[in-house]
């Protein structure tokens, strides 16, 4: 099956230097009521793996650090 | 497989954690207490109180949030009183959640702290436990330089509902803080002593529409004939918001000297008011009402011709039970 | 590793009371069974995080139907319920939800969520309008499911996070056994075998396609994919008035809630495009959304939330509470916009359709006690036919599901079931991993979606009807043979697209049995515009049959609460206006 990767960005960004997933905070992970933030492999930080946003904030409300922000996507504008 | 089921952290576990070098990890441990819901986990809770890093006792602020009673209330004392700002106002909001009554005793001394924003939450949390022995130092905070705090302590005292308070609330009805006025009458709703009708009476008067309008709204709640009368005075109030409670109250009170001033208001041009006024007509459900809501039977506004609706049903209803 | 990767794994678990969903109805369901029976096994099943799911993840700014008294009777309440509802409503479960829900406020008080109250500390009631006042705001209201959640880890409830249940199992006897779930992380299987279950999982979200280009509304809680339905349709529940859809007014391109209950009591209202009112129901139903639609429709639309008329402290104090609490993201949107209240009117539209009980009346049959027709299976919240839950309704007859089901639970044995059962179900949940190359479920949904906005959206037209099922039966064909899924959390989306694909065909089916017009907009069929109380004063039952779809008529039980007849009537005046 031939797959295209689509450029898209979304709405959800993670500020690396104030996430502390490496320390084991996993809270924006554990909210998400669709389950589409995970910690990365490869930095050891939050971000949003799926773009399948709800915009509900909790994963902005709970992170301890202040470091998740959503933010309204270009075509809900 | 791993287990289906969330699982409660191990106390010990998350003390050794809380003991670690990195502030993240003692961070983290701070969150696995809060989830917890085990009041062994308040120990450790106080002592990550301590912690030199603010976000750890941030989290700790917050994790509060969790737990009440007098042990976790102490924490909260300590959080209240925290440098950083973060933590402490946290700490007003997790002490705004407790409703064991017994969390009220560490938080009396506070209600004499040195900062306003820890007498003002201290009072705030103190409203919701009704603790009678909170009363002589909310009395005391009426006082206050502060007008938050002073907010706050007509609140412990009307949360009480005791006549004692009632002078007590009058004077705070004449404080020069409108936030402290409204909070005044809103306060001695529960009060049908004279005394009370009285305040929440001269309150039509004030020079801010809002104490206006809560004190109209206020005398609604079964103040009687003698705030009925009151009333007629604002209903030619210059703030529309204001004849609006006024005019809802004068229906509640079904008082049938109103009738003509209210009747004046269904030509108004803000619709609301229009509403509010037939609405009232129906309440008071005299016949003398009927010519002015015919007249106007068909206002553009969908909501108002319901309630003329409404309003001449009612008046037919009662002159039929009058028959 | 590869993300979310797909792992071969079983395992099985037995409880008293399984709750699956703990969005709002289901944490209070296994609350108040547990404390029903302290002894009982109560498993909390739930697909996200029980923590921040469901509707009410990011709190609620107020309830919108709560019976206090001194502001209203339960009585009253039924009365206004089932005028709402063109009659057709089980009054004694509505009654009893008003009879208990105060009950259930206190104890909502008592776990720290905070209310409005005046300075006395009496609840701060705000008036509607003069039939009945229900709103009761909640200026912390974003506390409200960590409060929940509190004490369910304080009552050491066993909670079971990111499995998604996919069926239920059902006895040999006819009563439920249990259900199987999958993890949306793992794929790995869980089986629970049970005495009695409990369905909590919420509306039927995802059935219309909103119009920003996303899946994801931002109205319903998107993880309520329409599974609880679908479940319970195979389980062979009967499934009430499923053509009472549910339309809401919006807030035009954010999409999510308007809160004109919110903002109503401070003055705020729907106008058209001359600034007037044009809504003539009392309540919020289908008619109201009638009214709605012809207004966007005709020469004065659009439609707007109109607040500029209001004192700027006023103003002040809508924002606090609608940018804070419910969906904090609107603050954000209308910054992003630059609409401010003060200026302008706020332009509003009209949602996709959807299942769900919570404002409208469509759901699980049940009676007063959250029964349904299977023995040992129970649905609460949004998904159950009792009309015009919303949260409260949620809180109020999961707990009166909660305690029946513990009850029942104690008097009986495990359902003996078929072990075939759970092998089949394996099958069908992973067909689309076993898949080298094929439709990616996104796209399955996408069609569907459309599919239901084009041939689904009311006013109802009996042709169009019939066309949708034919395309939407060349979907199932896709889905069931050709959709594919690389990991664990696609394949939810594809299990989400099967539920959603069940309802769209559920939708269809009951629309077409009910051959008149009622609810307003909900149940609109331009080819039957008139109410025909002779033929179908009942409800209609959707089931599975001999593994068809079929659907029969229901009378509707006696009232316990009369309506009498110049009442019923002065509402149909007011109607007659409203078309004229
Ligand atoms: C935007 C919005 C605003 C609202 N505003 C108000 C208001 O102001 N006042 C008011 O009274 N009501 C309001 N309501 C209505 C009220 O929130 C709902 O009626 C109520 O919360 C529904 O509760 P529930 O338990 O049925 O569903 P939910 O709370 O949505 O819970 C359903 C749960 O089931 C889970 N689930 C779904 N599928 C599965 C599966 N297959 N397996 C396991 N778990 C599953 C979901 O993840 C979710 O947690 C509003 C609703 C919305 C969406
Ligand atoms: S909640 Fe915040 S700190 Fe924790 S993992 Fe997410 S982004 Fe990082
Ligand atoms: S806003 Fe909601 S849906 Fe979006 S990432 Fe955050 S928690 Fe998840």
């Amino acid at each position: 099956m031939p797959l295209a990767p689509t450029f898209t960005t979304v709405p959800v960004v993670v500020d690396d230097a104030k996430c502390i997933a490496e320390k084991g905070c996993t809270v924006c992970v554990d909210v998400c009521p669709l389950d589409v933030l995970r910690i990365s492999d490869t930095t050891g930080k939050a971000y949003m793996a799926y773009d399948e946003c709800w915009y509900c904030m909790p994963c902005e409300a709970d992170c301890p650090t202040g470091a998740v922000k959503v933010n309204i996507p270009y075509l809900l504008k | 497989m791993s287990d289906p089921f969330e699982s409660y952290s191990d106390l010990d576990d998350l003390a050794e954690q809380l003991a670690s070098d990195d502030a993240g990890e003692r961070r983290v441990a701070v969150m696995e207490l809060a989830d917890l819901g085990d009041p062994q986990a308040i120990p450790l809770l106080a002592r990550a109180m301590a912690d030199k890093d603010a976000g750890v006792r941030l989290q700790v602020a917050r994790a509060l949030e969790s737990y009440d009673g007098p042990a976790a209330a102490a924490v909260l004392v300590t959080a209240l009183t925290d440098p950083d700002k973060e933590v402490a106002s946290a700490a007003s909001e997790s002490a705004a959640e407790l409703k064991d009554p017994a969390s009220a005793d560490p938080l009396f001394p506070l209600v004499e702290h040195t900062s306003p924003f820890v007498r003002a939450s201290a009072l705030r949390a103190l409203k919701e436990l009704r603790r009678k022995e909170s009363l002589k130092p909310a009395l005391q905070a009426l006082r206050d330089s502060d007008p938050q705090v002073r907010v706050q302590a007509v609140g412990v005292v009307g949360f009480l509902k005791l006549e004692e308070a009632v002078p007590a609330l009058k004077s705070a009805a004449a404080d020069p803080d409108p936030l402290v006025r409204r909070a005044a009458i809103s306060a001695l709703t529960f009060s049908h002593t004279q005394t009370a009708t009285e305040t929440i009476a001269k309150g039509l008067a004030d020079s801010d529409w809002m104490v206006r309008e809560i004190a109209a709204e206020t005398l609604g709640s079964a103040h009687g004939e003698g705030a009925a009368a009151q009333l007629l005075a604002t209903l030619s109030d210059p703030f529309w918001q204001v004849r609006l409670k006024t005019i809802r109250s004068l229906g509640k009170l079904k008082h049938k000297p109103a009738i003509k001033g209210i009747s004046e208001a269904l030509g108004h041009a803000q619709a609301n008011l229009r509403k509010e006024a037939a609405a009232a007509l129906g309440e008071i459900g005299d016949p003398s009402a009927k010519p002015a809501l015919e007249a106007v039977a068909d206002d553009p506004d969908p909501d108002v011709r319901k309630n003329i609706r409404w309003a001449l049903q009612q008046i037919a209803i009662k002159a039929a039970a009058s028959a | 590793m590869t993300l979310d990767a797909i792992v071969d794994g079983i395992s099985e678990v037995a409880c008293d009371v399984l709750v699956i969903g703990g969005g709002t109805a289901g944490p209070m369901a296994a609350l108040k069974a547990k404390q029903k029976n302290p002894k009982a096994n109560v498993i909390l099943l739930e697909k996200a995080n029980v923590k921040r799911s469901g509707a009410i993840s990011m709190g609620m700014d107020g309830l919108n139907n709560a019976v206090i008294p001194g502001y209203a009777t339960p009585e009253q309440y039924t009365k206004e319920i089932t005028i709402a509802n063109d009659g057709i409503v089980n009054q004694k479960a509505v009654l009893k939800y008003a009879q208990n829900c105060y009950k259930i406020i206190e104890e909502l008080d008592s776990y720290g969520i905070r209310f409005l109250k005046n300075e006395n500390g009496d609840f701060a009631v705000k008036k509607v309008h003069h039939i009945g006042t229900y709103v009761l705001p909640m200026p912390n209201g974003e506390t409200v499911k960590k409060a929940l959640y509190r004490q369910l880890r304080r009552a050491r409830l066993l909670i079971s996070n990111r499995y998604m249940a996919t069926r239920l199992l059902t006895g040999t006897d006819g009563r439920v056994a249990g259900a199987i779930a999958v993890n949306t992380r793992t794929s790995e299987f869980l089986v629970i075998k049970a005495k009695s279950v409990i369905l909590c999982m919420g509306a039927a979200g995802r059935l219309g396609l909103p119009t920003s280009g996303y899946m994801y509304g931002t109205y319903e809680n998107a993880a309520n994919a329409g599974d609880g339905y679908a479940m319970a349709y195979h389980a062979g529940a009967a499934l009430a008035n499923l053509e009472c859809f549910q339309i809401n007014p919006l807030i035009k391109d954010y999409n999510g809630p308007a809160c004109a209950y919110v903002a109503g009591p401070f003055g705020a209202y729907t106008a058209n495009n001359e600034g007037a009112r044009f809504i003539e129901c009392d309540y919020w139903s289908g008619q109201m959304m009638l009214e709605f639609f012809n207004e966007l429709q005709s020469g004065k639309g659009p439609v707007f939330l109109k607040l500029n008329h209001l004192h700027e402290d006023t103003i002040k104090e809508i924002e606090t509470i609608l940018h804070k609490v419910e969906r904090p993201t609107r603050g954000l949107f209308h910054e992003g916009r630059g609409t401010d209240y003060r200026r302008e009117m706020i332009e509003m539209h009209i949602s996709e359709i959807g299942f769900c009980s919570g404002h409208s009346a469509s759901g699980v049959f049940v009676d007063d006690f959250g029964r349904t027709t299977i023995p040992g299976l129970y649905a609460a919240g949004d998904m159950a036919s009792v009309p015009h839950n919303y949260m409260l309704g949620a809180f109020t007859n999961g707990a009166i599901a909660g305690e029946d089901a513990a009850e029942y639970a104690a008097n009986v044995d495990f359902a003996s079931f078929d072990a075939g059962a759970v092998a089949l179900e394996k099958e069908r949940v992973l067909a689309p991993t076993k898949r080298e190359d094929g439709i990616p479920p996104n796209q399955i949904e996408y069609k569907t979606r459309r599919l239901v906005n084009d041939y689904l959206q009311p006013p109802k037209v009996t042709r169009k009807y019939e066309l949708g099922q034919t395309r939407l039966a060349e979907v199932r064909d896709d889905l069931e043979n050709r959709m594919m899924v690389r990991n664990s959390h696609e394949l939810m989306r594809a299990l989400e697209a099967h539920s959603i694909l069940d309802c769209a065909d559920m939708a269809a089916f009951a629309s077409l049995y009910r051959t008149e017009s009622r609810w307003g907009l909900y149940h609109l069929r331009t080819d039957f515009p008139h109410k025909n109380d002779e033929d179908w004063f009942c409800h209609t039952l959707l089931s599975k049959k001999d593994g068809r779809m079929a659907c029969e008529k229901r009378a509707v039980d006696p009232y316990v609460v009369p309506i009498a007849e110049d009442e019923r009537d002065l509402y149909d005046k007011q109607r007659i206006r409203a078309s004229a």
